[in-house]
C-alpha cells in the first residue's frame, strides 16, 4: 500500500564457488526472496517496466558483488514475440528457449526484479530429456520443445549442445519429479480440521529446524498462516500474504500426502523444488508456494489468462515492492474480496476464489442474496452490518451492475458459515431490519443470470461468399481493429444510429431512477408522519 | 484506534485517487479482451489495468463492461471526452462503445465509506412503524421490477435497431456488388448505351 521499501524478506541459500577478478564476487546456487525460495534453473517471471505481460526466463546464474544482487536470465520467448518465425502449429502453453548466441539470448538483471517462479516443463521427446508424467505436464504453467537461435533467427526442435556455455542437460527437466504444492483440480471444499492440525504442527516444526534454509523456508506458513495469533497482528503487509496464503494452506492437503511419502528420493540440492527438498520426513508438512497457487486457481476462475495470472502475482509480491520491480498493477482481481477482510476471514475458513465461493456456498444453501442496501456500503461496511445486527459472520460483496441496476437500491451476496445460519439470517433480516431508514429484504440463493450469447448485439456482419479466405481474415482484422469511426463510412452513419439511441437510453434510466429517488424520499416523509 | 482511523482515512483517500483516473466503458462487446482495451485506447492514455464487470443481478444478455483504470485522471477525462465526442469502436462494427467518469459504487472491492453511520434499527410486528416499513419494502420491490422492465425494453430496442441496421448493410453490399460486378463484366457499357448516355473510363 505504501510506496516505501520496507525491507522484503531475503537470505542466500547454498553458496558455490568464488570469483571475479578480485574474488570479490560470490556465486550462489539458491536463494529465498520474499519468502519464495529460487534456486538455480528455476523458471521466473520478471516484469519490464511499461510492458503489460511479464517475460519468462530461466535462472542460469546467481551471484552477490559489491552488494548488489545479481542474476542471469535465460530468456523464453512467447509465441507472439517470435510470431513472424513461427509456421505451424503452436502446442498449447508453448514457449521457446532462447539458444545460439547473440542479444536477446540471456541479460543480467538485479535480483529484485524477480517477480515469482512459474514451471515450464520440457516435452521434447530428446535423450537427455527426462520425459515428463502426464500430470507434471497437465500443472506445468507453460511448455516447450523449440529452440529460437537468436544469431539467425531460426525456430527448431533439435535440442542444441550447449546454449550459452551451459550443458543443455542442465536446462531440460531435472531430474526428479518436481513435488509441488500445486492445486488439485478436484480439492473442492475445505478440510478445516487437516487444516488446523497443518497449523498446529508449524510452531513445532519451526523449532526444530536448524538448518538455514529450513528456517527460511518455514517462514512463509509463519508469516502467513493466519490461524496463528502472532501473524494477525502483523502489519498490512502480511494480510496481503495472508490473503495469498490460506488458498495454499488448503492445496497442500493433496501435496502432503505426496510429500511424505517422497522424501527418500528427494535429494537435498538445488533441483529439487521448495516443497520437497527442505523437509525432512518427520515433518509431515509441506512448505506451500503461496505466489504459485494463486495464479493456478485464479486462472481457473478468470476468463483472462495471462492478465489476471500476472495480476495475482504482482499482488502478492509486488505488493511490497522495491523500487526496481517495475510499478505492476496492484490490487486485488475483479472478484476477489477487500484485504481488509483477510484478518476476519481467515480466522475460520480458508475462502475460494470469489466465483467458485458463490456457487459452492449456493449448493450448501448458505448464499443470501440481500437488497435495499445503500448502494455506497462496500464489502467490509455489509460484512460489519451483518455482524452488528445478526451477530454472524460472513463474506459478503456488493454486485450492482453500473449501468442497469437502480442505484436507489443496493444489492450484495453474503456467504455464511453454515446453511443454519444463512437461514437465521434470512428469516431476521426479513423480520424487520432497517439501515438508515431502508428496510432491507433478502432471499436465498443465486439469481441465475443467462450467459453472454457471445457476441454483442448491434455488431454487424458481412457476408459474402465470393471472399476468398484471406480477404475474410483480412477484413475481420480491419473491422476488428478499434479506432473512431470517420465521418465518410457507412459505419459512421450506422455509429450515430446508435450513439443516438444509447444517449435517450441514459436520460430513461436518470428519470427513471430520479423518480424512484423522489418517491422513497416522498413516502418515508409520509410514513415519518 | 487513531491509527486505524488514519489508516482507514488514507486507504479511502488512495481509493478515490483510484475512482478518479477510472474509466467505465460498456457497450462492449464480451469478446473483448482486456489487451483489445488497453490497444484500443494507447492513442490517447495508458492502461494500468482492465477489470471486467461480472454480471450478477441482470437477468438478460446485456454487452461487457469494463472498468479501466488509466495513468492519470487527465488521461481519464481525454479518453472520455473522446469516447463522447466521436464513436469509438471497439472490436466490431458499427456499435461504439460508451465511457464516462468511474463512481466509488462501481467498484465492487471499495473500501469501508468513512461516512458510514449504520444505523440499525429493527422494527417488528406491532410497532407503529412497522406497517410504513412493509409499504416501503414493497415500494422497492415494485421500483426493481420497473427498473427491469426498462432494461428488458431497452435491450429489445437495441435487438431492432441491429436488426433493422444489419438488414441495410446487406441491401447496400448487394447494391454495390452489382456495381462492381457490371462494371467489371462489361455490362455497363451496354447499359450506357441503351440509356443513350456517355460513359467515361478512367
Amino acid at each position: 500500500m505504501d510506496g516505501s521499501s520496507k525491507n522484503i524478506q531475503f537470505s542466500w541459500g547454498k553458496k558455490r564457488s568464488k570469483g571475479g577478478a578480485k574474488m570479490d564476487t560470490q556465486f550462489y546456487g539458491s536463494f529465498t526472496f520474499d519468502n519464495v525460495k529460487y534456486s538455480l534453473y528455476d523458471c521466473v517471471y520478471l516484469f519490464k517496466h511499461g510492458e503489460p505481460e511479464p517475460y519468462i526466463g530461466k535462472i542460469v546464474k546467481i551471484w552477490e558483488q559489491n552488494q548488489a544482487k545479481k542474476v542471469k536470465i535465460l530468456w523464453f520467448f512467447s509465441p507472439d514475440e517470435i510470431r513472424s518465425y513461427l509456421s505451424g502449429p503452436v502446442v498449447e502453453k508453448e514457449i521457446f528457449l532462447a539458444s545460439g548466441d547473440g542479444t536477446g539470448l540471456a541479460d543480467i538483471n538485479p535480483l529484485e526484479a524477480l517477480a515469482g517462479k512459474c514451471t515450464v516443463v520440457c516435452i521434447s521427446k530428446d535423450e537427455r530429456n527426462r520425459q515428463p508424467t502426464p500430470r507434471e505436464q497437465a500443472v506445468a504453467d507453460y511448455i516447450f520443445y523449440r529452440f529460437f537461435d537468436v544469431g539467425n533467427c531460426t525456430l527448431s526442435d533439435q535440442v542444441p549442445e550447449k546454449i550459452g556455455g551451459l550443458e543443455v542437460n542442465d536446462l531440460l527437466n531435472p531430474k526428479d519429479e518436481q513435488v509441488t504444492s500445486y492445486p488439485c483440480q478436484d480439492v473442492q471444499g475445505v478440510d478445516q480440521k487437516l487444516g488446523a492440525g497443518l497449523v498446529a504442527l508449524l510452531p513445532q516444526s519451526a523449532v526444530k529446524m536448524d538448518d538455514e534454509n529450513l528456517v527460511t523456508a518455514v517462514t512463509p506458513p509463519m508469516s502467513g498462516a493466519i490461524p496463528l495469533p502472532p501473524a494477525v497482528k502483523e502489519d498490512g503487509k502480511a494480510k496481503v500474504a495472508a490473503v495469498s496464503l490460506p488458498p495454499a494452506v488448503k492445496e497442500d492437503d493433496k501435496a502432503k500426502v505426496a510429500a511424505v511419502s517422497l522424501p527418500p528420493a528427494v535429494k537435498e540440492d538445488d533441483k529439487a523444488k521448495v516443497a520437497a527438498a527442505l523437509l525432512p520426513p518427520s515433518v509431515k508438512e509441506v512448505v506451500p508456494k503461496p505466489t504459485q497457487n494463486i495464479p493456478k486457481r485464479k486462472e481457473k476462475v478468470h476468463s483472462e489468462k495471462m492478465p489476471s495470472k500476472k495480476l495475482k502475482l504482482s499482488q502478492d509480491l509486488t505488493s511490497q515492492s522495491m523500487a526496481p520491480v517495475p510499478e505492476v498493477k496492484v490490487r486485488p482481481g475483479p472478484l476477489e474480496l477487500s484485504t481488509t477482510q483477510a484478518v476476519d476471514r481467515s480466522k475460520w475458513f480458508e475462502p475460494l476464489p470469489w466465483d467458485e465461493e458463490l456457487l459452492v456456498a449456493d449448493e450448501d444453501g448458505r448464499l443470501v442474496y440481500i437488497q435495499n442496501l445503500d448502494i455506497q456500503f462496500g464489502a467490509s461496511d455489509i460484512v460489519e452490518l451483518i455482524r452488528e445486527a445478526l451477530q454472524l459472520s460472513c463474506i459478503a460483496q456488493p454486485i450492482n451492475h453500473p449501468t442497469y441496476d437502480d442505484p436507489n437500491n443496493g444489492k450484495a451476496y453474503a456467504v455464511f458459515r453454515s446453511r443454519k445460519t444463512a437461514d437465521a439470517a434470512i428469516l431476521k433480516i426479513n423480520s424487520g431490519l432497517v439501515v438508515g431508514g431502508r428496510p432491507l429484504y433478502c432471499s436465498k440463493g443465486l439469481l441465475k443470470v443467462p450467459k453472454s450469447s457471445g457476441a454483442l448485439v448491434g455488431h454487424l456482419t458481412i457476408t459474402n461468399q465470393r471472399m476468398g479466405a484471406r480477404q475474410r481474415e483480412e477484413q475481420k482484422k480491419a473491422v476488428s481493429t478499434s479506432h473512431c469511426s470517420q465521418p465518410n463510412t457507412i459505419e459512421y452513419d450506422l455509429a450515430l444510429d446508435w450513439m443516438l439511441v444509447r444517449e435517450k437510453q441514459a436520460r430513461k434510466f436518470s428519470i427513471l431512477h430520479k423518480k424512484h429517488k423522489e418517491e422513497r424520499k416522498s413516502f418515508a416523509a409520509k410514513i415519518g408522519k | 484506534m487513531a491509527t486505524s482511523d488514519e489508516q482507514a482515512e488514507k486507504e479511502y483517500a488512495d481509493f478515490e485517487a483510484r475512482v478518479k483516473r477510472t474509466i467505465y466503458i460498456d457497450h462492449l462487446s464480451p469478446l473483448v479482451t482486456s489487451q483489445v482495451i488497453k490497444a484500443a485506447l494507447s492513442q490517447c492514455a495508458s492502461v494500468a489495468s482492465v477489470e471486467f464487470i461480472v454480471n450478477y443481478t441482470i437477468q438478460y444478455d446485456i454487452p461487457a463492461a469494463a472498468l479501466v483504470e488509466l495513468e492519470d485522471e487527465s488521461q481519464a477525462k481525454a479518453a472520455v471526452d473522446l469516447m463522447r465526442d466521436f464513436p469509438f469502436i471497439i472490436g466490431g462494427m458499427p456499435r461504439p462503445v460508451r465511457a464516462m467518469h468511474a463512481k466509488p459504487e462501481m467498484f465492487r472491492d471499495r473500501p469501508s465509506w468513512p461516512g458510514l453511520k449504520m444505523e440499525i434499527h429493527w422494527v417488528t410486528e406491532g410497532d407503529p412503524e412497522y406497517d410504513g416499513m412493509n409499504k416501503l419494502k414493497r415500494l422497492a420491490k415494485r421500483q426493481d421490477a420497473e427498473n427491469m422492465a426498462l432494461v428488458k425494453n431497452q435491450l429489445e430496442e437495441e435487438k431492432e435497431l441491429a436488426m433493422q441496421q444489419q438488414e441495410s448493410l446487406d441491401e447496400s453490399y448487394k447494391k454495390y456488388n452489382m456495381l462492381e460486378d457490371i462494371v467489371r463484366n462489361g455490362k455497363i457499357d451496354n447499359l450506357a448505351r441503351h440509356y443513350d448516355m456517355n460513359l467515361t473510363h478512367d
